[in-house]
């Protein structure tokens, strides 16, 4: 049982400071030891105006999703605030502006609007701003000194973060805004006694705040640094920039390089040129970006060239939703692109994941010779969340290429039909293997062959090899108990995380729920999860999109049709959804 | 309370309700304040009004981008395409029924980087669309990375170091391509995006507009408005417009010239 | 200011007895209306005159709060709770919130109710004196209850009774010194307070009824010591409880005519058409007395509070206040009905 667990909103428009108020708070959080998962949204479209919301979920356990309900609201705008009502709990505190510049007519401020049982505290954000630092800029530093002073934070936590945040302006930035947070934290104190609560103070014997604050985007980045890609080749596109804007910096540092690239078709063709020559790269992409790499993806799976490449789902199709998160892209990972054209598809489900199986897919790319796809979403890839990284294995990482042997000089035959499927292959440099690789089908040496039987031996060798991969692949999980179940939630990506809550607290509650993590789509582990899904008397499976893409994928695994969820509300599924769906099917 | 936001949709509101913009459709631009796409808004607006253009025989074709965003804020048929294909695809309106007025409209990135592709094709079957390039040499959608046009050594988050790249001249490309109408404009001078649009308009075959814009967001280095208004200055008159070696050569030799280049 | 047709916004300032059933009692006159009731408190109209047991252990929290939220919204009224008026505008007929928010009504009803009295001479000790009004009170007296034995009580008033009542029920050694000053709204003299020194005494409470309180000082190990007369007390907390004064601060610039609380007529009317005020922050008019008496008690807040609200909505109707029974002590007219303590 969590003695700690709250949800804690900051919602503004654009302009109130909301994005870097919530990025302190939870930085400070991590600092005094908690743990915290945050996902903000801000606005779609091209800067300007807009509502922005940051959403923390501090614990004292680490946890596997966001909450459904937040239980603390700070207003930097109320107009917009307004719009997070519905989502608080009953007893919510809601932190708002008491002195705003001007009288407001009735309904425009937002305590005309929040329930009588929320916890109002009335915080002169602007007004204590103003007097501190001569401007309202840093009512949001206040607003985060009357919530540290209300829950019981203790104040260095911030004041060092502050500090870390502010240092690159100057000394006396740093100290303005340090005042204007000890300002929030004493109103509270002076003005609202009754609500202070220790709630989130240091606990005897609770971490040291070592944990280490990171998105998936940047996970991703440092899996692909300690496995030593050397070049990145990518194009602009939300959400998949920052990791692009991540390794511009680090990189270079490591002796390799970024490069822009005019679109996604020529990024993936240089990915593939890079691997071809026995250097490490990779690429990241989104939807449209992901389909239009589609063909060359294809042609790595012909010509067995390794590559690395992640796509991190937004909303669709074509443009779509950008800033929204789906999980709509697995039929476009497993199977887009012309023929037969298996790969190797892995779906990291949290941050840590991000960081390991990003690392992984470099060896497995080279070990299979095939494109490896790491398919995430807007959710994972923008969230943060306190993690412990435990750097990656060495044979996880390790040059996973087959050469050929130098006796086979001369006779080199690069696609060599084998039992694994995997034929040693050489990389341009080495004397006496030269060979030319193509997208046509071909002989074992690589010379264009359309006879019946060697496209079919050739197709047969593909097809063998990737379903090799197999057991160098992540395995799925279960969670819940060996027995018979009720109810067996089969999940993948960021959903599982919420899968994972939801059984969970069906179980809390006397229900016989599982659920199954599966983080390899492609090969998939048949018998693995064919054996879970006998053991329930029903399957759900929750995703977010309407086709219901696992279920297409893997729900001829079970005896009876599988049961699916689909939402494309653009924000992740709540653990509460499929907890209600996990009673309905249980009962 | 006055915040940057709330400023701003005030701005953008009482620009609306000037009226300035009367071919603009009910949906105010997205665009930040101070971006230079209000200023092409308008010079577009303008040329369809002096032309008196029923604006349902208008079809807008655009891109993905800040400029991509333009068919929204125009009370004109509209496609909004993916990124980097305004130009094919309105080819395909073009030819289907070429009594409509076809623009293409798109950013920098849209045309020359992922649709870099298309313009040559467009510029040899000399389609009578109307291609109005938004060029603020930056990606402002995305939030700031460098584009084709970007100069040498442009700093983003992409490329703190500054790029290596050098910079595409639309322009340049455009007349080697043998387009048959080119003009460079400003985006800081509605009257003159208007007048060559007018002119532009008229013209039997695939007429290019360069604008040159200014991403006041994500740009503090080199499409600012103050670098603009400093460097920009007219074709000079006595250039021979129907020389497409003299235009070439002077395009070689100035990068901030404005106006009608080429005509056929 | 009867408008027929138009939803008409009815405000109540105060969620004690009062001002809760007068929103109730409009809710059911006016049911197309609005109705918001305006609520510094913290939580839901409870009932003071319950903290007494509430501390003593006899009842929980949800005893103290005698409307469920529930209940508000069922009843489509519209609660603001930890909001407080700062001013009202009768010209334009707007109450200002603290957060500035402007709130314009149709009709008002003033319950405020009453803050605990603190006399001039326990001024200087306010800070270590606890005094018994709001939950948040009986919430701090109940936290340093569980670290002392005994209690002084300072004052007297009409609440301190069951107050020194739940302090023995708890164990607590209870001295009480009692004050002639302490019965706002009335003034005792020696008969009366022989009387309730009796009564005290025959709870086990250590009366004093003869000294003159001369300091305070805090003891290292927690405690006080306090200087009566030549008496010296070592109590663990010391309250007071010299009567409430009628919240009515705010309205000091706001033109009302206000004296011992808001004056108003047998209707409850203010002389400002649709404005009220009723329950423990009124000073009410009577007819055959020819002056104007103050109400205290619950019951006669929850009655006043039924009467003002139907004297509102259509200003034709009309109630009258009606005391259970007036008593007039030194010039002060007073309903004392509920107050069987002693
Ligand atoms: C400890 C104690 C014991 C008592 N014991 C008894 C008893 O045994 N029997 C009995 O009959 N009576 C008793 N009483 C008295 C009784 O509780 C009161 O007479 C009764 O509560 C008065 O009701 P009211 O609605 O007029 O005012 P209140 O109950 O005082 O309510 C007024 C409300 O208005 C709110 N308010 C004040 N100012 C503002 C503002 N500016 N803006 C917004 N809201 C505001 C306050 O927060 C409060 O909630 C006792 C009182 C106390 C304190
Ligand atoms: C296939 C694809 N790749 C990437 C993107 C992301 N994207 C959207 S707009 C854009 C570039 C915007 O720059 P530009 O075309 O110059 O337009 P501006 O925003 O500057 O007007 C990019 C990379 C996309 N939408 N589709
Ligand atoms: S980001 Fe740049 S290009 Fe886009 S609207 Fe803003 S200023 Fe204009
Ligand atoms: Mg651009």
């Amino acid at each position: 049982m969590r003695a700690i667990d709250l949800t804690v909103e900051i919602c503004g428009m654009s302009g109130d400071g909301t994005i870097a108020a919530g990025a302190l708070l939870n930085a400070a959080m991590a600092k005094t030891g908690l743990s915290v998962m945050a996902f903000d949204t801000y606005p779609a479209e091209i800067r300007g105006f807009g509502r922005c919301v940051t959403r923390s979920r501090i614990g004292d356990e680490s946890m596997v999703a966001l909450a459904d309900r937040t239980q603390v609201l700070i207003s930097l705008d109320d107009e917009q605030s307004r719009s997070r009502i519905p989502f608080l709990e009953p007893d919510a505190t809601v932190f708002l502006d008491s002195r705003p510049p001007a009288l407001v007519a009735e309904g425009q401020s937002l305590a005309a609007h929040v329930e009588p049982e929320n916890s109002l505290i009335g915080v002169p954000f602007g007004d204590l701003s103003s007097q501190v630092a001569g401007s309202k800029r840093s009512k949001n530093i206040v607003a985060l000194g009357a919530f540290a002073g209300a829950f019981g934070v203790p104040p260095e936590a911030f004041r060092e973060v502050i500090t870390v945040k502010f240092r690159s302006k100057g000394g006396k930035v740093v100290d303005v805004n340090v005042q204007c947070f000890d300002a929030g934290y004493r109103y509270v104190h002076e003005n609202h006694p009754d609500r202070v609560t220790g709630l989130l103070s240091p606990k005897e014997g609770a971490g040291t705040g070592d944990r280490q604050l990171l998105s998936g985007s940047v996970a991703i980045s440092r899996g692909a640094l300690d496995a030593g890609v050397k070049r990145y080749f990518g194009y602009p596109i939300t959400p998949a920039t920052p990791i692009m804007e991540y390794l511009a910096r680090a990189l270079p540092e490591r002796g390799g390089a970024v490069v822009q690239m005019e679109d996604e078709i020529s990024s993936i063709g240089a990915v593939l040129g890079s691997f071809y020559a026995g250097t490490r790269a990779m690429t990241a992409t989104s939807g449209p970006g992901f389909a239009l790499m589609t063909e060359l993806i294809t042609h790595g799976v012909m010509a067995e060239i390794p590559a690395v490449i992640v796509n991190a789902q937004r909303g669709g199709p074509s443009t779509g939703l950008p800033t929204k998160t789906e999980q709509s892209d697995l039929q476009a990972a497993v199977f887009g692109g012309p023929g037969d054209s298996a790969r190797i598809v892995l779906a990291p489900t949290d941050v840590c994941e991000c960081y390991r199986y990003t690392a992984g897919s470099f060896r497995l790319a080279e070990k299979y010779q095939t494109p490896v796809i790491v398919l995430t979403d807007f959710f994972l890839n923008n969230r943060v969340e306190t993690v412990t990284l435990a750097p990656a294995a060495e044979q996880e990482i390790a040059d996973g290429n087959v050469y050929p042997d130098e006796s086979k000089k001369g006779g080199y035959r690069r696609y060599e039909i084998t039992e694994s499927g995997i034929s040693p292959r050489s990389v341009p440099g080495q004397e006496g293997f030269t060979y030319s690789a193509t997208g046509l089908e071909h002989a074992e040496t690589g010379l264009p062959d359309y006879t019946p039987e060697n496209h079919m031996s050739m197709s047969e060798k593909r097809q063998r090899k990737i379903a090799g991969a197999l057991r160098d692949l992540p395995a799925p999980e279960e969670f819940g108990d060996d027995g018979p179940l009720d109810v067996g939630v089969v999940a993948w990506g960021s959903t599982f995380g919420s899968a994972l809550e939801a059984v969970l607290r069906a179980r809390a509650e006397g229900m016989k729920a599982g659920t199954l993590k599966i983080v390899t789509l492609f090969p998939y582990h048949a018998d693995r999860i064919r054996s879970f899904m006998a053991r329930c008397r029903r399957v759900l499976i929750p995703e977010l999109n309407m086709d219901g893409q696992l279920a297409n994928l893997v729900g001829h695994l079970n005896s009876e049709e599988v049961i699916r969820l689909n939402r494309v509300t653009g924000v992740p599924l709540s653990p509460r959804e499929i907890y209600e769906k996990i009673r309905e099917l249980g009962g | 309370m006055k915040t940057p936001g709330r400023i701003l949709a005030e701005k953008v509101a009482g620009a609306g309700a000037s009226g300035r913009f009367s071919v603009r459709s009910g949906n105010l631009p997205i665009w930040c304040p101070g971006c230079g796409y209000y200023g092409i808004h308008q010079g577009i607006n303008d040329a369809i009004r002096r032309l008196g253009l029923p604006h349902h025989e208008v079809v807008t074709v655009s891109g993905i981008g800040c400029a991509g965003r333009y068919p929204f804020f125009a009370d004109t048929y509209g496609l909004h395409t993916v990124h980097g294909r305004a130009l094919p695809v309105s080819t395909g309106v073009k030819l289907a029924n070429p009594k409509l007025t076809v623009f293409a409209v798109g950013g920098d990135g849209d045309g020359l980087a992922i649709g870099g592709g298309h313009l040559p094709h467009i510029c040899r079957r000399d389609v009578n669309v109307n291609y109005i390039l938004f060029d603020n040499s930056i990606y402002g959608l995305t939030k700031g990375q460098p584009s084709p046009s970007s100069p040498t050594g442009f700093r983003t988050k992409t490329s703190p170091a500054g790029t290596t790249e050098a910079p595409l001249n639309p322009t340049l490309m455009v007349l080697s391509y043998g387009a048959t109408f080119v003009a460079r404009l400003f985006a800081g001078d509605p009257e003159g995006i208007t007048a060559a649009l007018v002119e532009g308009i008229g013209h039997e075959g695939f007429s290019f507009f360069h604008v040159y814009s200014s991403c006041v967001t994500f740009d503090k280095e080199f499409k600012t408005w103050a670098n603009l208004n400093r460097r920009i200055h007219p074709v000079p008159r006595d250039l021979d417009r129907g020389d497409r070696k003299a235009a070439i050569g002077h395009v070689l030799d100035d990068d901030f010239s404005m106006g009608v280049i080429y005509r056929a | 200011m009867v408008r027929a047709m138009a939803e008409r916004h009815f405000v109540v300032i105060g969620n004690g007895p009062a001002g809760n059933r007068a929103a109730r009692t409009l809710r059911e006159k006016a049911p197309g209306d609005r109705v918001t009731v305006v609520s510094k408190a913290r939580q839901s109209c409870y009932s003071p005159h319950r903290l007494p047991d509430f501390i003593a252990g006899r009842i929980t929290e949800e005893k103290v709060l005698v409307c469920p939220y529930e209940a508000y919204r069922d009843e489509r009224i519209k609660l603001r709770c930890s909001q407080e008026a700062v001013s009202v505008d009768l010209e334009r007929g707007q109450v200002v919130l603290g957060h500035k928010e402007v709130v314009p009504y149709d009709g008002l009803i003033i319950a405020v109710g009453g803050r605990p009295f603190v006399p001039e001479r326990l001024a200087p000790f306010g800070d270590v004196v606890l005094t018994l009004k709001t939950l948040e009170d009986a919430k701090a007296w109940i936290e340093r209850l569980e670290q002392v034995d005994s209690v002084l009580l300072v004052g007297g008033d009409l609440t301190s009774f069951s107050v020194a009542r739940a302090l023995i029920h708890l164990g607590k050694k209870v001295h009480f010194l009692l004050d002639g000053d302490a019965f706002w709204p009335l003034r005792a003299d020696d008969e009366l307070l022989a009387t309730v020194a009796d009564s005290l005494s025959g709870m086990g409470v250590d009366v004093i009824s003869d000294g003159e309180l001369k300091g305070i000082a805090a003891l290292a190990g927690g405690g006080y010591e306090v200087q009566v007369g030549d008496w010296t007390v070592q109590p663990g907390m010391i309250g007071a409880f010299c009567g409430l004064v009628p919240d009515v601060g705010f309205l000091a610039r706001s033109g009302l005519r206000i004296d011992r609380g808001i004056l108003v007529d047998e209707y409850l009317n203010t002389g400002f058409p649709g404005v009220f005020a009723t329950g423990d922050c009124a000073q009410i008019y009577h007819p055959e007395l020819r002056d104007y008496w103050v109400s205290v008690g619950y019951e006669n807040a929850l009655a006043l509070g039924r009467t003002a609200a139907l004297n509102l909505p259509c200003g034709e109707e009309r109630e009258m206040a009606e005391p259970e029974s007036v008593f007039e002590v030194k010039g002060v007219s007073l309903d004392t009905s509920w107050w069987k303590g002693f």
